[in-house]
């Protein structure tokens, strides 16, 4: 299926992937970006998701507007638009995007539960595991705990504990970014993880942003219905 | 003089050291250890859920609320024993196979714990097949089954259908983590959900009928 006039809503993450892609002549209208981690608090990605559709469907032109997320920790689910039709690709978030899809997402876990993904968008973002994590930290904690080191230290060891399962650091190789790759390697390194790097597929995100949303690898939700989800872990539109 | 309420607090604010001194004082100055349990410890991991789902607070100041709530445990558990509360029910719980997130699992654990269950953690990563050795060797009343991702989610119904598939069909099973809806614990046959810690306990007295 391919749509006349379409907007892209995409998490920031990927900003490196689109803006790679885009080289030359975009082919979509509008393009609008959320920042990375959103997932955390899943709320609020939903919110701040549904208040960008908004935006970009205030566009009369717009018809379609394609999602570059996946079901990021259930964040999309309950999404929708009145009077724009949205694409989602079949995908449980970011890593299953780079990786080409779900399936190969869930093999490389089942092989390594404990493969922790890096991507270039995420180490922009240095909020990954890794030498900076602190800093980041530090950063979010400055105002309230700034002049209270024991209470930082505790919350950058309770968030060290948190990652404490994981043993590998599998960087996802998409665009050449060598500088990226090499800080993947840093935070293996920093953290006594192996390093691994998978091949990514660039396809599934072509495929969106060129308006390529065959079934089934692209979910299509007309005007006014939702995003949700089904027992097997499929997206669905649902009324 | 130090307060239950004060104890709260410092759980609440993630203060270890406040709370290791406060604990044995409010002790010493006669207020029982389920007292301390059921007005300080249990409602300050609540305030902290509700914040955290508030979008108020980040993971790691949850942690650290966690760890204070588990300090204060490690000096009341003994206590409760001494006074000759023995649990009346045992629990076990795990984070199931492919998914090695245990936050919520351990937060869940010392909750229970807290409300006088003898839990038994399995770890993270857990097949079906351990929950089901340990669920004969330990004979519990219920099992609580954990998964953060999207990716585990088919692990949680695998395992809810091989533990009723052994046979073990009166145990009850309580599921939860970020991606589990009450829908979707119906779906998979679950006895009971909780959408968070701090409705953990409340979610097995219901399963349990107590």
């Amino acid at each position: 299926m391919k749509a006349g006039s379409y907007a892209i809503l995409a998490c920031d993450v990927f900003q490196d992937e689109l803006e790679h892609l885009a080289a030359g002549e975009p082919p979509w209208t509008q393009i609008q970006y959320l920042e990375m981690g959103l997932h955390d608090h899943p709320d609020r990605l939903r919110r701040s998701v549904q208040a960008a559709l908004g935006e970009l469907a205030a566009d009369s032109a717009v018809t379609h507007i394609a999602l570059a997320y996946g079901r990021c920790g259930n964040g999309l689910l309950g999404v929708r638009a009145d009077r724009c039709h949205l694409v989602l690709p079949q995908a449980h978030d970011c890593v299953s995007v780079l990786l080409g899809g779900r399936s190969r997402h869930d093999a490389v876990l089942k092989e390594n539960p404990g493969t922790y993904f890096y991507s270039p968008g995420w180490v922009r973002g240095r909020r990954v595991p890794g030498p900076d994590r602190e800093h980041h930290l530090r950063d979010l904690y400055a105002e309230r705990f700034g002049d209270d080191e024991e209470m930082m230290e505790e919350l950058i060891d309770a968030d060290r504990e948190s990652f404490a399962h994981h043993n590998c650091a599998a960087y996802i190789s998409i665009i050449d970014r060598p500088e990226a790759k090499r800080y993947c390697r840093q935070c293996a390194a920093h953290l006594g993880w192996n390093y691994r790097e998978l091949e990514g597929d660039p396809t599934f995100l072509e495929d969106l942003v060129r308006g390529r949303w065959a079934s089934p690898r692209f979910l299509v939700v007309p005007p006014g219905h939702k995003i949700g989800a089904d027992g097997a872990g499929n997206l669905i539109a649902v009324p | 003089m130090s307060t239950i309420e004060d104890l709260k607090t410092a759980v609440i604010n993630g203060r270890r050291k406040d709370v290791k001194t406060l604990v044995p004082e409010l002790l010493e100055s006669g207020i029982e250890p389920s007292a301390l349990l059921s007005q300080a410890l249990i409602p300050a991991m609540g305030v902290v859920g509700e914040r955290f789902k508030n979008n108020e607070i980040f993971v790691p100041e949850m942690l650290v609320s966690a760890r204070a709530m588990k300090e204060a445990m490690n000096v009341l558990e003994p206590k409760l024993l001494e006074a000759g509360i023995r649990p009346e029910h045992t629990a076990l719980i795990g984070t199931v196979e492919g998914d090695l997130h245990d936050i919520g699992k351990n937060l869940v654990a010392t909750m229970w714990k807290g409300a006088g269950f003898d839990v038994i953690d399995l770890g993270v990563n857990v097949p079906a097949a351990r929950f089901i050795e340990a669920i004969e060797e330990h004979k519990p009343h219920i099992v609580g089954l954990s998964a953060l991702l999207t990716t585990t989610m088919p692990a949680m119904r695998d395992t809810v259908a091989a533990i009723r598939e052994a046979g073990h069909t009166s145990v009850k099973l309580l599921v939860g983590g970020a991606p589990i809806t009450q829908s979707y614990a119906n779906e998979i046959g679950a006895d009971g959900y909780s959408r968070d810690a701090a409705s953990a306990v409340d979610a097995a007295k219901e399963a349990l009928g107590v």
